[in-house]
């Protein structure tokens, strides 16, 4: 049996490693739209030295809906923060690009406050229908660390 | 239910030890529980989407036979026979990782839009031919989707599932067991303080006496 000592030791491991894998899973670095359009499968290195794929129906798709400079602008995946709130959650864009794109797939007009769109969950939901593999989820370093 | 106490030695160092293993244990509790919001939510919306692959896939599935019946009825078996057997084809999917809120699923990806699969003659047979084929090639389209989808619920399943045995055993088990310990401590220290009061004012009194 296990002493004490070593359960709480086992405990605290566990825990450290819940905080581990939740952020392991994000990309290195965000590719333009662009870049990927040109590779044959399109994907990016994650943190964890995994590859995330991107699907290029929705690649595509999301190409139509901007012109070609926007597409040079836009990095992906887009993340989506999950902050403090379990409300709502936040789109973080380094462009105007993603607040149009975001506008346009929620049929709705959306702004960025301190280079973020904040969606409620029926919207991140519909969202996540239209883009699975050009989003994902980023649990905030405020509550992680 | 009577929380179990942690056996600790009932010093200030091992209070301030129990605080920040608190204060981590809560953190942990509140990610867990985002995460497992998330992928419930996306549970969810895979098992919608799988009723709807499904469905869509045995559509299809009876469309396309009925028109392979109509073709092979049209043409005859052993001649509809002779033209589909050239047709054979490897298929090419493009297979990948994406993640979901820390779960590693599959992404399955049909390459090309399957007509190059298409090797029979074109002058020997009718349209009937190529509407069955052109509703099978749909059908493989989404049997892909559904295989997909299939996976995804299965891991995003397993996953809410090992997630919440730790969301139950944070919020049932470790929490409480800490704050009940902490609440001790607290309470023994609280005591000793009383009993050296109790003591200092008994000296005093003593030393008044004399």
């Amino acid at each position: 049996m296990p002493s004490e000592l070593s359960y709480q030791k086992m405990l605290q491991e566990c825990l450290r490693g819940e905080l581990r894998i939740v952020n392991a899973g994000l990309p290195r670095s965000q590719k333009p739209l662009s870049a990927l359009l040109q590779e044959e499968y399109p994907h990016v290195q994650c943190n964890d030295s995994s590859t995330h794929f991107f699907k290029r129906k929705e690649l595509e798709y999301l190409a139509t809906m901007i012109s070609s400079d926007e597409q040079e602008a836009l990095l992906l995946p887009m993340l989506i923060e999950l902050g403090e709130n379990q409300a709502e959650v936040a789109i973080i864009c380094q462009t105007e690009v993603e607040e149009e794109l975001i506008s346009r797939i929620l049929n709705m007009s959306v702004t960025a406050k301190q280079g973020r769109i904040t969606i409620y969950k029926p919207q991140l939901a519909l969202l996540r229908k239209m883009l699975k593999t050009t989003t994902q989820y980023l649990f905030s370093p405020k509550i992680v660390a | 239910m009577p929380q179990q106490l942690i056996k600790v030695r009932p010093t200030k160092i091992e209070l301030v030890k129990l605080k920040r293993r608190l204060s981590l244990a809560q953190r942990v509790q509140k990610i867990v529980k985002d995460r497992l919001s998330i992928l419930t939510m996306e549970f969810l919306q895979t098992a919608r989407e799988t009723v709807e692959a499904e469905k869509e896939l045995l559509d299809g599935l009876s469309q396309a036979y009925r028109a392979l019946s109509i073709a092979a009825g049209y043409h005859g078996y052993i001649a509809l026979e002779k033209e589909l057997i050239a047709t054979e084809a490897d298929l090419e999917i493009a297979a990948g990782l994406r993640n979901i809120a820390g779960v590693r699923v599959p992404s399955f990806e049909l390459i090309g839009d399957g007509k190059s699969m298409r090797g029979y003659n074109l002058a020997d047979t009718s349209s009937w031919l190529d509407h069955a084929a052109q509703l099978f090639e749909k059908c493989l389209k989404a049997t892909v989707e559904l295989a997909e989808l299939q996976r995804v619920l299965e891991l995003l399943g397993m996953e809410i599932n090992r997630t919440k045995r730790i969301t139950n055993a944070l919020e049932y088990v470790v929490i409480p067991s800490l704050q009940a310990t902490i609440n001790y401590l607290n309470m023994k220290f609280e005591e000793r303080d009383r009993e050296e009061k109790a003591r200092l004012k008994r000296v005093k009194v003593l030393v008044a006496r004399r």
